[in-house]
């Protein structure tokens, strides 16, 4: 090592700061020091980049390493570019550098010296009406959901675009080309097949001009979300904002001996440092929070992290539920009572079961079925089919990270800033946790990343970040980089399904049995038993849950818990029955399925000419590519939250809808903005929905598919009172007799007075009238007589009905979807284009978890070794083919508003459904999840 | 600290990590995997321009963007292969940004190496005792086990030079010299080093042959999703057939090993141009196989990639002379 080099500074510097004689501070990693020469120290030396941004010009100071994202967010204040990956994958951070798209986190900020820069922000400058005809494409084919990559998508359309004009005209782009110039972004929603109609219409011209009036303009949030001023946790500047980070075990199993927080504590820049696990306390996941600091900036923050000593006495790992069923398994939870505080990966309450090493259960649920004769019945059946289905890890991976603002404004007044599902929820929890009223807490969440059950809960980001503040006096943000976030950022369990169904002769179902078990790391709560129970009728079930207990990062709720792993098993096994008793699979199905939606879907499916055709839109040979048509079904439950509750007011302002309720995407604003402007024969342009805080009215939490169901409702029974609230005001005012509300408007004895005309009225004399709508009860009743957990669980079941066309490339063992159908059964669609965006977007997970997701974990030390984005591997949008969604809006009677929530049926069927396209194309059955290349070439060979 | 070297020659004289895209060196420096003083390349001239050679080739500045090699026209009549392969790594933002030179002599992206180090789990490239891969999950790593690392080598451009002949030119503070894509790399057995260039040495242009006019050739990438991906196997397959036989192949692998490998072409040499012909020279391309315990399955599909592209190769337009009136 060359220890005369300028600036630096040998000797053991175990994470330590120097001050070097000129240069600034200095810091040497532990890495460093015994290897080459280019792992050396980092040098803080400024220099000058001068620029211009949207028009502007521009002189910063940054360091050699600074990166133009750096500049660009957090010094220019244009945080409409986001962070996400950090490394070019995922295109949230795409600026235009002189014209070129540029991934801004990869960009020194030395290369910006001379140039021009457009941001999000200004893309649509010098434009009429400020708004980039590509913004109006994205908005008006609801071509974005979180809204979190959005800016990224739109920059480099544009680019796209002006590319795509001069070479081309206004021709349209086809899908591979358009593929191929986006393939550098990833939106986790799965906004992809709007996102090609929208670039494709804007390149032919189709939004050069504003729409015309009254026509669809996008969601209540697009014009935040493309113009990139939409704010979200990670956009939270505070006033003396300091940056927390977190230290991370680094070893999946051990005893904590010791950790040294002072050397930390004394660190320049530092404010605050937390312990987050006592001494003697067991880590059960490689990535367990130990301790964090809160300093003036990040890289403050990290150098403390690493004068943090930790004394670790390590245990073997266990890892995968092989190893920890083998009779030797250390026990994960040794002792009784730290049982009680396992973190549960499920949605509902923990039920009691007994221990038995690392394994928990039996856990039946069977109390509504007669388990007692199932095996006697599948012993006796004409054809039984028995097999041993597995399915992998999927990690959530929104792409706005978890991310928590926490500042204290008083001894015990608290204000959060939080990507969060559940504003209400977790505001509670904070409460109760910290001991502080809940009128002196103010949770906000304006706008979501995306969280997919994974931001249901309160959980470490904001713990953190809450107490750090409280130790610092300062705000603290944490915000997790993207290898904490696939660490411990959520991930539905790997599970283990056993899987044994008994038949007649005529397929008929006569009794089903099995016994999963579901790996969620040192977590429970799989629930594989409940979701087999849902979806088919006969005499016998007996359904049995184990959780295994290993030491991995922790599962949590995923969209449809258990849905797509149990629908695996399930929509495969119904394959089997209807191939090897020839009969044809959705005959077979009818045979089972009583729910009144899916049987609707059969007619539907029955008559796609795919269906039909698809003994040859199968391969005819055996040659390279061989192509196969599946079919699965799903379904999920009718839910609704209890207490939810919208407010709405005409005022001054206008018509404003307030909960607080939070959108991640699924649309929740728009579903208020919608049924509004409904009631009131108004365009939802003219209400105004405000989300997002926790001292609003009671929001439901964004999860279950529950949404839907409860804030529409209120906000229909908010219009309702509103509506009678301006009869009584008008009659008054006007000196009308009587005044009867109907859908039309105000009758009164003297004709009819419109509602837009009312509302102008009332607002015209300057009245402010403000009323609340509460989610009422269903007429129809429901299936449970109490609420579990505030949730109550209706009568009526969604169903899904999935379809697909697939190609396997024998040879290089590619699956590639190549269409996709869907049906969904889930009652009234209250806004159609987001509806199906959302089922489009259940559709793309899915295809990404059956083929491409692979969560990987060392097996020595269970770190995660899929730690980013180009490693953890998530549908782009060339691998989203044509979706078609179809939907069946009858019945649903007994539901108070006739909608059900689609989210989680949506994404049930299509690991399940795909398999099965395999299996038709090849002959192959695919029995474990992922369908890597490795996989395929093995199942074929 | 940080130099932008206006010349060649003052770049050579600079001391410490160069800097040329950056799409690879800044998430390294991010992660503290690399530290110390930068030459930054931006301001160097001359290196990014595409001209023939006196012997008929084209020099390629190593500054030349990735999206402009795939764009040439010139690559693109008279190397298609070659320009395939530059349109089919990583992203256009990347290719965009990423230059030749820097995609040639890029780090790793083994999942043990590429992140914050950790202590006591330092692999070989890091400067630990232990290639952590091999010790670990490497499903996604070398099928030829070329040791002691195994992460497969991340330069498509590498594989596909290798394919093409092609040589590089480095300049070092006492001269320039011509090597070869094999001597630029190192055989991979140093782990500490990305290549095998010293101190101050720069990778100033990378020179491409006379073409092979009329020869066909196709680039092929096994992933699993459609495009972004790191190829689990990938090659460059050039075929010259004349009436019916081949006269003249070369083909490179690359996903598969710590260095880019070529694979012998002699077998194909006056067989006819057939699909059993090219399946039989990738089950040949096989024999020296040296599979990881989890990356059996790349042997196969090393075969299958292999008689894939040849097939492509052979149904692709053939190369063109370059224009006279080049400059």
């Amino acid at each position: 090592m060359d220890l005369s080099r300028r600036g630096f500074l040998s000797g053991s510097l175990k994470g330590g700061v120097v001050a070097t004689a000129g240069a600034g501070l200095l810091r040497e990693h532990p890495a460093a020091a015994e290897t080459t020469e280019e792992r050396t120290g980092e040098y803080a030396e400024t220099l000058d980049v001068t620029f211009t941004v949207n028009g502007a010009p521009s002189s910063i100071s940054v360091d050699a390493d600074t990166d133009a994202l750096e500049v660009i967010r957090e010094r220019l204040g244009l945080t409409g570019s986001k962070r996400s990956c950090g490394h070019g994958s995922c295109g949230a951070c795409t600026v235009r550098v002189d014209g070129a798209p540029t991934a801004s986190c990869l960009l020194p900020a030395t290369a910006l010296q001379g140039r021009a820069v457009t941001t999000i922000e200004g893309i649509g400058e010098g434009i009429s009406g400020g708004i980039h005809p590509m913004q109006r494409a994205f908005m008006v084919n609801d071509a974005l959901q979180c809204g979190f990559c959005t800016p990224g998508f739109v920059v480099e359309a544009t680019a796209f675009m002006d590319a795509w004009r001069a070479e081309n005209g206004t021709e349209r782009p086809d899908r591979d080309t358009i593929a191929a110039a986006m393939a550098g972004h990833l939106c986790r929603c799965g906004a992809y097949e709007a996102i090609y109609a929208a670039i494709a219409q804007a390149c032919m011209g189709a939004f050069d001009e504003a729409p015309a009036p009254g026509t669809f303009t996008g969601r209540a949030d697009a014009l935040e979300k493309v113009t990139g001023r939409a704010r979200y946790t990670v956009d939270v500047r505070l006033e003396g904002q300091l940056e927390g980070r977190v230290l991370r075990a680094t070893h999946a199993h051990g005893v904590l001996q010791s950790l040294d927080l002072s050397a930390a504590s004394a660190m320049p820049g530092v404010r605050a440092v937390v312990a987050l696990v006592e001494p003697g306390r067991k880590i059960r996941f490689a990535g367990q929070e130990l301790a964090a600091v809160a300093a003036t900036t990040r890289a403050e923050a990290d150098a403390a992290l690493d004068a943090i000593t930790v004394q670790i006495d390590p245990l073997p790992p266990v890892l995968g539920m092989d190893a920890a069923r083998a009779d030797d398994a250390p026990a994960v939870f040794a002792e009784r009572s730290t049982k009680r505080t396992v973190h549960n990966a499920s949605e509902g309450p923990n039920m009691p079961a007994p221990w038995k090493g690392n394994v928990r259960g039996p856990l039946n649920t069977s109390m509504m079925g007669k388990p007692a004769g199932a095996e006697r019945t599948i012993a006796a059946s004409h054809t039984v089919i028995s097999q041993t289905w597995t399915t992998h890890v999927q990690c959530h991976t929104a792409l706005e990270p978890h991310a928590a603002v926490a500042h204290w404004t008083g001894e015990k007044t608290l204000e959060v800033h939080l990507s969060t599902q559940g504003c209400n929820w977790v505001a509670d929890d904070i409460a109760q946790r910290w001991g502080l009223r809940l009128t002196d807490l103010t949770l906000h969440a304006p706008y979501v990343g995306g969280g997919f059950g994974a931001k249901a809960t309160l959980q470490q980001e904001a713990v953190i970040a809450i107490d750090l503040a409280r130790e610092a006096g300062a705000p603290v943000r944490v915000a997790l980089d993207r290898d904490e976030e696939l660490t411990v950022g959520g991930l539905r369990p790997a599970t283990e399904i056993e899987l044994t169904v008994g038949l007649d002769r005529d397929g008929r179902l006569r009794a089903m049995q099995a016994v999963s078990h579901s790996d969620g790391g040192a977590a429970i709560g799989g629930a594989i038993g409940a979701l087999l129970r849902l979806m088919y009728v006969c005499d016998h079930k007996d359904f049995i849950d184990y959780d295994v207990i290993t030491t991995a990062p922790l599962g949590r709720p995923f969209r449809a818990p258990g849905g797509p792993s149990a629908q695996f098993a399930l929509e495969q096994t119904a394959d089997i029955a209807a191939e090897r008793l020839h009969i044809d699979p959705i005959a077979l199905r009818r045979k089972w399925d009583p729910n009144p939606q899916r049987r609707r879907l059969y007619d539907w499916a029955e008559a796609l000419p795919i269906w039909q055709d698809r003994a040859t839109h199968a391969a005819a040979d055996r040659g390279r590519f061989r192509r196969g048509v599946g079919l699965a079904a799903g379904g999920w439950f009718t839910l609704h939250e209890a207490g939810t509750q919208v407010q709405l007011e005409v005022g001054p302002d206008g018509l404003i809808a307030t909960s607080a309720c939070q959108d991640m995407g699924n649309g929740s604003r728009t579903v208020v903005s919608w049924t509004v402007a409904e009631a009131f024969g108004l365009s939802p342009d003219a209400v105004e929905v405000r989300f997002g805080n926790s001292q609003w009215v009671h929001g439901c939490l964004s999860g279950g598919s529950r949404t839907t169901g409860s804030i529409g409702p209120a906000a229909a029974d908010a219009a309702g009172k509103l509506q009678e609230a301006l009869a009584l005001s008008l009659a008054e005012a006007r000196g009308l007799g009587e005044a009867i509300p109907t859908p039309e408007g105000l009758h009164h004895s003297g004709g009819l007075i419109s509602w837009a005309e009312a509302l102008s009225e009332a607002r015209a004399q300057g009245e402010r009238i403000t009323v609340v709508g509460r989610r009422g009860r269903d007429p129809g009743g429901y299936l449970l007589p109490v609420a579990l957990a505030g949730i109550k669980v209706g009568k009526d079941f969604p169903g899904t009905l999935m379809l697909s066309h697939v190609e396997v490339d024998a040879r290089l063992g590619r699956i590639r979807v190549l269409e996709a159908w869907m049906g969904v059964g889930a009652g009234r669609i209250v806004v159609p284009p987001l509806a199906r965006s959302q089922v489009q977007g259940g559709i793309i997970q899915g295809i990404s978890f059956a083929l491409y997701e692979d969560r990987r974990l060392d097996p020595h030390t269970g770190r995660t070794l899929t730690a980013g984005l180009e490693d953890y591997r998530i549908a782009g949008i060339g691998d989203v083919p044509p979706i078609n969604v179809h939907f069946d809006e009858a019945g649903f009677e007994g539901v108070l508003g006739r909608a059900a929530g689609l989210a989680e049926a949506a994404t049930v069927p299509a690991a399940g459904c795909i398999a099965n396209a395999v299996h038709h194309a090849t002959g192959w059955r695919p029995t474990a999840l992922p369908l890597r290349p490795d996989v395929v070439l093995g199942g074929l060979s | 600290m940080i130099t932008f070297p206006q010349t060649v020659e003052a770049a050579t004289r600079a001391s410490g990590t160069f800097r040329a895209g950056a799409t690879d060196l800044q998430e390294r420096r991010h992660l503290k995997m690399n530290g110390g003083p930068l030459v930054d390349l931006r301001d160097l001239s001359g290196a990014d321009a595409i001209t023939v050679t006196p012997s008929g080739g084209l020099r390629v500045g190593a500054l030349v963007r990735v999206r402009d090699l795939a764009a040439d026209a010139r690559i693109r009549g008279s190397y298609p292969g070659l320009a395939a392969a530059a349109g089919g790594l990583g992203t256009p933002q990347i290719r965009a940004r990423g230059t030749v030179g820097g995609n040639l002599l890029q780090d790793v992206r083994c999942w043990y190496y590429r992140r914050r180090p950790v202590e006591g789990q330092r692999c070989l490239r890091a400067g630990g005792g232990l290639c952590l891969a091999r010790a670990g999950d490497h499903i996604r790593h070398a099928c030829f086990d070329l040791g002691p690392c195994v992460t497969p080598h991340p330069s498509t451009l590498a594989m596909a030079l290798l394919a093409m002949g092609a040589g590089v030119e480095v300049a070092a503070p006492d001269g320039w010299q011509i090597r070869t894509i094999p001597e630029l790399l190192g055989d991979g057995t140093d782990p500490t080093r990305a290549h095998a260039l010293g101190p101050g040495e720069l990778l100033t242009a990378v020179v491409l042959p006379t073409p092979v006019v009329g020869e066909r050739s196709a680039y092929l990438r096994a992933i699993s999703r459609a495009h972004a991906e790191w190829p689990l196997v990938e090659t460059l397959a050039r075929l010259l057939v004349v009436e019916g036989r081949v006269v003249h192949a070369a083909l490179a692998l690359g996903g598969v090993a710590v260095r880019p490998i070529a694979v012998s072409a002699e077998p194909l040499l006056g067989q006819p141009a057939s699909a059993a012909a090219f399946a039989a020279l990738g089950e040949a391309a096989i024999a020296d196989a040296s599979p990881l315990p989890m990356t059996g399955y790349k042997v196969p599909l090393v075969a299958a990639t292999i008689a894939a592209a040849l097939e492509q190769a052979a149904e692709a337009p053939a190369a063109l002379a370059l224009p006279e009136s080049a400059e």
